[in-house]
C-alpha cells in the first residue's frame, strides 16, 4: 500500500532532512511515526502524501510513484489532517467546507452524489451543516477538518500531530473516529504524534526517527520496551510501561492501567497468602 | 501575591462571560498549575492576572484582582506587567525582534532599566534559561523549543515576581517540554519567582506543580495541592481532564484495598508503592 | 522566496552602516534609475546593485531576486517591443527604438526592486525602528507600526505557503500552469489568512503592551546609532550616483 524505497529529502543539516529511509505499510495498519522535533517525522508524512517529492529514492502509493502522480488523483486516495485546522478551512459554513474538498477530488461525481455524501458525513459527525467554522472552538474546527477529509473516503489517512492544542475529550473524539475508520473500512493510518499515551492506546506499529534516520520499526509494545532505542530518539515510554520496566520480571505484559492493576494485585495477594 | 475575588469577565461583543465567579489565592513563591478542557476560561483568567484583561481586551469586569497590593483595574497595565511577566501562547506573535539579544533588550529598554544594569540583566536571563550561546543568533534560525526559551528569557530579564505562562509546551516535543518545566522549577526554587502555568499536559503538572486549579466552563471546578486534586481523578475525567496513568493506577489499587491513599503523582512514587505491596 | 525578507546576520561594510544610511542608499539607487536615460549607465547601476549584494554578503539573495524579476521582465520586454512603432524596423514589426526603450524599462524595474529588498535583508527591523526614533525623531508608535508591518511579511508568506500546501493535500491543483486559474483558486484562501492575521496582530499588540510598549521613548534605546566615516562615504556615493544619472 505504502512503500518507501531508500528515500532521502533535503540537504545539509536542515531540520526537514530525511536520510535514506525504507519501509512498507500494509493496508489496514495503524502506524505511528515517533521522534523529537526536527527528527524528520513531518517531512516523512509529507513525502508519503506527495506534498514533497523525494530527492533520492521513490515513494509508491498503491504502486504509483508519487513523483509522477497528479495532485487531484492522489488526493482521492490519501487524506491528510494537519495539526492546524485553520490552514485548511476556507468556507463560511461546515456544509460548504465539506463539499469544497469533495468537488476538488470527486471530479466526475454528480452534484447529487456529492450532496448525499455531505449529508452523510454531517450526520455522522453530528453537525447541522450551518455552523460557521471560525466561531467554533479549536477542537470543533479540527473535527470539521477531519470530516472534510473523511468525506472523500480515503484509503490512507495521514495525521500530523492531530491532537496538539486539543483537550483530552476532543483528542479522544478525534482519535476514536479514526480508530473506527481503521477497523471498519480498513483505512490505513499513518500518524505523527508526540503524545505517547495516545500512541499506546491507538497505534499498533511504531516507526522511530531521529536526525532524519529511521532508527526502529516494529509493534508499539516492543518499541516502547526498547529503552536503548527510545533514549537514542530522545523519547520517553508511557508511564505504565516505564513502571513495568522498572519493576522487572513478572510485569512484561503490563502495558495498560488495567493490566498493571491486575498484575500488582495478583502478586500482592500471593504475598498476602504467605508464599 | 495575587488574590482574585469573585471575578466575572465578559468580552465586549460576547454573549456569555468567559470566566464566572472565580475566587483564588496565589501565594508568594508558589508553583501553580491551571488545567481544564477547551473553553474553560484558562486564557482569560491568565489575562486577568496580568491586567491585559480589562486593559487591552475590554469588556464587563466584576469582582477584583489584586496583584502585589495593586488593584488591576485601577492600576496601569504596564505597572502590573512588571510584577507579573507573561509568556503568551503564540510565541511567534510575541517575539518582536529578529535577533535574540534585541528581543531581551526590548522590555528592558521600555521599562527604563538603567543602561549600566542592562548587560548584567541580559547575562542573568540568558544564563538561567541556558541559552547564552544563542545570544547573537537570528530568531528565524531557532527551533520551537529554543524560541520558547527566548520568550521566557526576555520576560525574566525584567525580574518579575510572578512568571505567567499560557501553554508553554503546546508545540514542543516531550523532551523539550520537560526541559521547559525543569527551567520553571529552577526559577521557582532558586529565585523564589512565583510560577503560574496553564498546561494541558497533566503529567508535567502533577510532577512539577505544587498546587493545581481545575477550570471548567468558565468556573473554578476545584483547586488545592496537587495530591488533593488528583484524588478526584474520576470526577476530573468526567469534565474532560485526564489524569496521569499512575494516578489512575492508584485509584484502582485503592479500590482493591491495596493502597491507603488513592494518589500517586509520578513513576518514582508508583514504583516505591508497588514494591512495598509485592515484596 | 520567503527567506528573501529574512534578516541575514554578518559584519560586512553594509552591516556597519547606519540603518538609515542603508535605506538612503537604496532610495538613491532607485532615484538614479528613474532619472537616468542612458542605457549604459543603467547597466552600470544594475552592476552596482549586484556589487551591493556582494559587499553585504548576500550575493546569493541578489541573484535569486534577479532571477525572480527575470520572468516579469521578459514579459514586459516583449510587450514593449510589440507596441513601440517608432524608429527603424529591425525585424518583423520590431524597431530599434522599441528595443532600446524596452531594455530601459526592464532595467529600471530590476534596478529599483533589488536594493530595497537587499537592504531589508541585512537590516534588523528593530534597528531600523530604533534609528528612526533616535536619529530621525520619528514618534515610536509610527516607527513600530511600519516595522511591524515589515516584520509580518515573511510570516504571512510562510502562512500562505502552509495554507496552499494544506489545500493541495485535499486535491486543489495549485500546480496548474494557468496563472489566472491559480489566482482564482487562491482568492478563497484569503479568508483563513485574514482570520489568522487578525488574531496574530492582536496577540502581538497585547504582548508588546505587556512589555512596556507605551513607556518607550527616544532615550530608551540601549544601542546607539551614530554616523561613521563610512556613512559619509555612502552619502557621497549616493550623491555621485544621482549626479551621474543627471549628467550622463
Amino acid at each position: 500500500m505504502i512503500l518507501l524505497e531508500n528515500v532521502s529529502f533535503g540537504y545539509g543539516d536542515d531540520s526537514s532532512t530525511v536520510r535514506d529511509i525504507s519501509f512498507h505499510i500494509e493496508r489496514g495498519e495503524f502506524a505511528a511515526i515517533l521522534g523529537a522535533n526536527g527528527a524528520g517525522k513531518t517531512t516523512t508524512a509529507k513525502l508519503i502524501d506527495g506534498l514533497l517529492k523525494p530527492t533520492k529514492g521513490r515513494v509508491l502509493i498503491n504502486g504509483l510513484d508519487t513523483a509522477k502522480t497528479r495532485v487531484s488523483e492522489r488526493a482521492r486516495h490519501v487524506g491528510y489532517l494537519f495539526q492546524n485546522p485553520d490552514r485548511q478551512i476556507c468556507k463560511n459554513t461546515v456544509r460548504e467546507e465539506i463539499a469544497f474538498g469533495l468537488t476538488a477530488v470527486w471530479q466526475n461525481a454528480g452534484e447529487d452524489a456529492i450532496a448525499r455524501r455531505v449529508d452523510e458525513v454531517l450526520e455522522s459527525f453530528g453537525f447541522s451543516g450551518d455552523e460557521e467554522p471560525f466561531s467554533l472552538s479549536r477542537g470543533e474546527r479540527q473535527r470539521v477538518a477531519l470530516a472534510s477529509v473523511i468525506a472523500i473516503r480515503p484509503e490512507i489517512m495521514i495525521l500530523d500531530e492531530p491532537t496538539t492544542g486539543l483537550d483530552y475529550r476532543e483528542c479522544t473524539h478525534i482519535m476514536d473516529t479514526i480508530k473506527t475508520m481503521n477497523e471498519e473500512q480498513k483505512t490505513t493510518v499513518v500518524m505523527v504524534c508526540h503524545d505517547m499515551e495516545v500512541v499506546a492506546s491507538y497505534a499498533t506499529r511504531a516507526l522511530v526517527m531521529a536526525g532524519g534516520h529511521l532508527l526502529g520499526d516494529g509493534p508499539v509494545k516492543t518499541i516502547f520496551r526498547d529503552q536503548e532505542l527510545l533514549k537514542r530518539a530522545s523519547l520517553l515510554p508511557p508511564q505504565i510501561v516505564e513502571l513495568a520496566l522498572r519493576l522487572g520480571p513478572g510485569f512484561e505484559n503490563a502495558d495498560t492501567v488495567e493490566e498493571m492493576t491486575e498484575a500488582v494485585s495478583a502478586r500482592a495477594k500471593r504475598k498476602g497468602a504467605g508464599v | 501575591m495575587i488574590s482574585i475575588e469573585s471575578l466575572t469577565f465578559q468580552y465586549e461583543g460576547s454573549t456569555e462571560p468567559a470566566v464566572k465567579d472565580i475566587t483564588l489565592n496565589i501565594e508568594d513563591g508558589g508553583f501553580f498549575g491551571i488545567i481544564g478542557p477547551a473553553g474553560a476560561g484558562k486564557t482569560t483568567l491568565a489575562r486577568a492576572l496580568c491586567g491585559i484583561v480589562p486593559h487591552h481586551y475590554k469588556g464587563d469586569f466584576y469582582g477584583s484582582v489584586t496583584v502585589d497590593s495593586m488593584d488591576t483595574v485601577d492600576s496601569k497595565m504596564t505597572d502590573i506587567c512588571r510584577v507579573v511577566g507573561m509568556v503568551f501562547q503564540d510565541v511567534e506573535s510575541q517575539i518582536i525582534s529578529s535577533v535574540v539579544e534585541d528581543e531581551l533588550l526590548y522590555g528592558l529598554e521600555n521599562y527604563g532599566i538603567p543602561h549600566e544594569e542592562i548587560e548584567e540583566r541580559m547575562d542573568f536571563a540568558l544564563r538561567e534559561v541556558g541559552i547564552e550561546d544563542l545570544r547573537y543568533r537570528t530568531i528565524a534560525s531557532l527551533s520551537g523549543g529554543q524560541r520558547q526559551k527566548v520568550a521566557i528569557a526576555s520576560v525574566i530579564a525584567l525580574r518579575p515576581k510572578v512568571l505567567l505562562l499560557d501553554e508553554p509546551t503546546g508545540e514542543l516535543d516531550p523532551g523539550s517540554s520537560r526541559q521547559v518545566f525543569g527551567l520553571l522549577k529552577t526559577l521557582n526554587e532558586k529565585y523564589g519567582i512565583t510560577i503560574v502555568v496553564i498546561e494541558q499536559k497533566i503529567m508535567l503538572l502533577s510532577e512539577f506543580a505544587k498546587e493545581l486549579a481545575v477550570m471548567s466552563g468558565g468556573s473554578m471546578f476545584c483547586h488545592g495541592p496537587v495530591r488533593e486534586v488528583l484524588k478526584r481523578a474520576r470526577e476530573l475525567e468526567e469534565i474532560g481532564v485526564n489524569c496521569p496513568r499512575v494516578a489512575s493506577l492508584a485509584q484502582n489499587l485503592h479500590k482493591e484495598g491495596l493502597l491507603k491513599t488513592p494518589v500517586l503523582i509520578n513513576v518514582d512514587e508508583a514504583e516505591a508503592a508497588v514494591r512495598r505491596l509485592i515484596s | 522566496m520567503k527567506d528573501l525578507f529574512q534578516y541575514t546576520a554578518g559584519d560586512s561594510v553594509i552591516h556597519k552602516l547606519n540603518p538609515l544610511t542603508r535605506i538612503l542608499l537604496a532610495v538613491a539607487v532607485c532615484a538614479a534609475a528613474f532619472v537616468s536615460d542612458n542605457l549604459y549607465y543603467l547597466v552600470g547601476l544594475l552592476c552596482f546593485d549586484m556589487l551591493l549584494g556582494l559587499l553585504a554578503g548576500v550575493f546569493g539573495k541578489a541573484l535569486s531576486l534577479l532571477k525572480g524579476l527575470l520572468k516579469i521582465s521578459i514579459f514586459l520586454f516583449i510587450l514593449q517591443i510589440l507596441f513601440v512603432r517608432k524608429g527603424n524596423r529591425v525585424f518583423w514589426i520590431i524597431t530599434d527604438q522599441g528595443l532600446i526603450l524596452a531594455a530601459k524599462v526592464v532595467l529600471r524595474l530590476m534596478i529599483a526592486c533589488i536594493p530595497l529588498a537587499l537592504m531589508l535583508a541585512v537590516t534588523q527591523i528593530s534597528d531600523l525602528a530604533n534609528a528612526l526614533v533616535q536619529v530621525a525623531h520619528v514618534p515610536y508608535k509610527y516607527a513600530f507600526t511600519v516595522t511591524t508591518a515589515i516584520r509580518f511579511i515573511p510570516q504571512f508568506m510562510e502562512e500562505m505557503a502552509d495554507i496552499m500546501e494544506a489545500q493541495t493535500a485535499r486535491g486543489v491543483e495549485f500546480d496548474t500552469k494557468n496563472g489566472l486559474k491559480k489566482i482564482g483558486m487562491m482568492l478563497p484562501l484569503c479568508v483563513p489568512l485574514l482570520v489568522t492575521s487578525v488574531r496574530r496582530t492582536d496577540a502581538a499588540a497585547a504582548a508588546a503592551e505587556a512589555r512596556g510598549f507605551e513607556l518607550r521613548n527616544r532615550t530608551s534605546g540601549y544601542k546607539k546609532y551614530p554616523f561613521h566615516w563610512c556613512d559619509l562615504l555612502a552619502v557621497l556615493v549616493c550623491a555621485a550616483l544621482i549626479a551621474g544619472a543627471v549628467i550622463i
